[in-house]
């Protein structure tokens, strides 16, 4: 049979978001495919040039729709380190505590895209539902459910509100029971298994060579994670274990991912049994030096940093975003080769693809 | 007796330069002196496990090389172009998993000819991160397999991170 290049998107319900991906089908086999990404670049890096530190923030929200918070923190972390700043412990810990709700709420809208990608609707449902839990916390926190502006430089906006503790808490423990139920919902179901395993091999050495970063990652088997290597923020004071799987497929992911979920809620506790009372904000000076600022933090997607550069005057000379996924797309064609067009949708599905971040 | 003491202080001296090797970043820097004493200049250490250095661009491919098969820097994070009044500089960020490193390595060109050797061939995470370099800051990666724009147009005629670009 004749070969033919399949554009899969830019509209496509696939995709999430807004990027194609071309594959090149013998019959229904990938022999080639090539993704295609910026449609959706707003120049972010740009637009920070002509904004003041502070305002910023915000703005750094809107890289990621899905984890808004890990990058208003990464942001602020990049600019701390330019200004030397020492945040205040008790920031730190919110800081902890609310990114690995945001961690959860990340995952969570994930696994709902993937059911539904996967013609699990009901698990689409479900896991929609359990996520309105915590941004109805995040809503309580700082007003907002989807793009915070909560993290500030050198602390946090505001402390948290009264009750927060409790009502964490008891999220945690309702979550934890239903993240059991997903698991037999889903791993219970034939179709979700016999489109999991086996599916979008992606070896450790490949993993490694083609800067594949975050949960994709440690599903290959390389047990690395910056919470655990390379301590930031008070990741060094929490007892947790890192979630990894050797299978190096679509399963593997989905399991990593699962695993992460559950270490997440064991690292909230943590943090709130933990945080000390104190000041949760340092003002921080409004022109920064002349140097450079460098942040690494452990993604739900993947390693994202942020390197500034600043000049002494109240602006960042230039910005630089580093979006895990960026990179991982590119590694797309290794996993997507050799297989069906039907397994399209799960190997990139799997991959937890945000759009906001990679075009930045 | 004598004998025995006179061996222990042997291997206490033996002992003792590994001690320095222990220490992962000034291991490093060392290996780095030691076969490149010219190409490289400026060795800092940030913080713990964050090393900055500054090299001849002429060197880069030879050093990253270096880097990754003797070294075990396997992971290639971030390029950065920045661009100066009277230069660009481009900065590589690169992890080793084993030891938990992290090298800052920065490298000038001049304002008329930014161009610097590719390492797409070394780490494939390279390959799109040049790209982008490539399409929004204008710098040219000799030896990259596909450099064509990434994120704007294909005919599209400006690199817009640079200063002299407005919106």
């Amino acid at each position: 049979m004749a070969e033919m290049w399949i554009n899969m998107g830019p509209q496509h319900p696939m995709t999430h978001g807004l990027w194609n991906l071309r594959v090149k089908v013998d019959g229904e086999t990938i022999v080639d495919a090539q993704p295609e990404v910026g449609y959706l670049h707003r120049g972010i890096e740009k637009l920070c040039e002509g904004k003041t530190y502070p305002q910023i923030i915000p703005l750094a929200d809107r890289l990621c729709y899905g984890s808004s918070l890990t990058w208003s923190h990464l942001y602020c972390m990049a600019v701390e380190d330019l200004m030397k700043v020492e945040v205040p412990e008790r920031a730190e810990y919110i800081r902890v505590l609310t990114i690995e709700m945001q961690r959860i709420v990340s995952h969570l809208m994930w696994l709902a895209a993937y059911a539904g990608d996967l013609g699990l609707g009901v698990g689409f449902v479900y896991t929609m539902r359990e996520r309105e839990v915590f941004l109805d916390l995040f809503q309580s926190l700082t007003g907002a459910r989807i793009t915070y502006n909560f993290p500030r430089i050198g602390g946090v906006a505001h402390d948290l509100p009264q009750n927060f503790e409790r009502d964490t808490l008891r999220a945690i423990t309702f979550f934890e029971g239903r993240l059991k139920e997903y698991e037999d919902l889903f791993e219970g179901s034939k179709i979700f298994m016999m489109r999991n395993v086996g599916v979008g091999i992606l070896k450790k050495e490949d993993a490694i060579n083609l800067g594949v970063t975050g949960p994709s990652l440690r599903a290959s088997g390389v047990t690395y994670d910056l919470r655990k290597d390379l301590p930031y923020s008070v990741y060094e004071e929490m007892d947790f274990r890192v979630a990894t799987h050797k299978d190096c497929d679509c399963y593997a992911r989905y399991r990593v991912r699962m695993d992460e979920m559950w270490e997440s809620c064991q690292i909230m506790k943590q943090a709130l049994k933990k945080m000390p009372e104190g000041k949760w904000r340092i003002v921080a000076p409004r022109n920064a030096p002349v140097g450079t600022g460098l942040a690494r933090v452990e993604d739900p997607r993947g390693e994202g940093m942020i390197y500034i550069v600043g000049d002494g005057s109240d602006k960042p000379y230039r910005v630089k975003i580093r979006s895990p996924i960026f990179v991982t797309v590119s590694a797309a064609p290794k996993m997507l080769i050799g297989y069906k067009l039907a397994d399209v949708v799960a190997i990139m599905g799997g991959l937890d693809m945000c759009i906001g971040e990679t075009d930045r | 007796m004598a004998e025995r003491e006179k061996s222990d202080q042997k291997e206490d001296m033996e002992r003792a330069p590994s001690r320095i090797d222990a220490v992962p970043e000034e291991r490093l820097i060392r290996a780095l002196m030691n076969t490149f004493p010219e190409a490289i200049t400026g060795f800092t250490k940030l913080r713990d496990g964050f090393v900055r250095a500054k090299l001849d661009r002429r060197e880069l491919f030879k050093v990253c090389k270096f880097l990754r098969d003797e070294l075990g820097f396997e992971h290639f994070s971030m390029i950065s172009a920045v661009e100066y009044d009277d230069r660009f500089e481009i900065v590589y960020h690169i992890t080793s998993y084993q030891n938990k490193l992290l090298i800052e390595l920065i490298t000038r060109t001049p304002k008329d000819d930014p161009s610097v050797d590719s390492v797409a061939s070394i780490w494939g995470g390279a390959n799109w991160q040049e790209r982008e370099s490539y399409d929004l800051m204008g710098i040219r990666f000799n030896g990259h397999p596909n450099l064509e724009r990434i994120l704007l147009p294909k005919d599209y005629t400006f690199h817009p991170l640079r200063k002299d670009f407005k919106g």
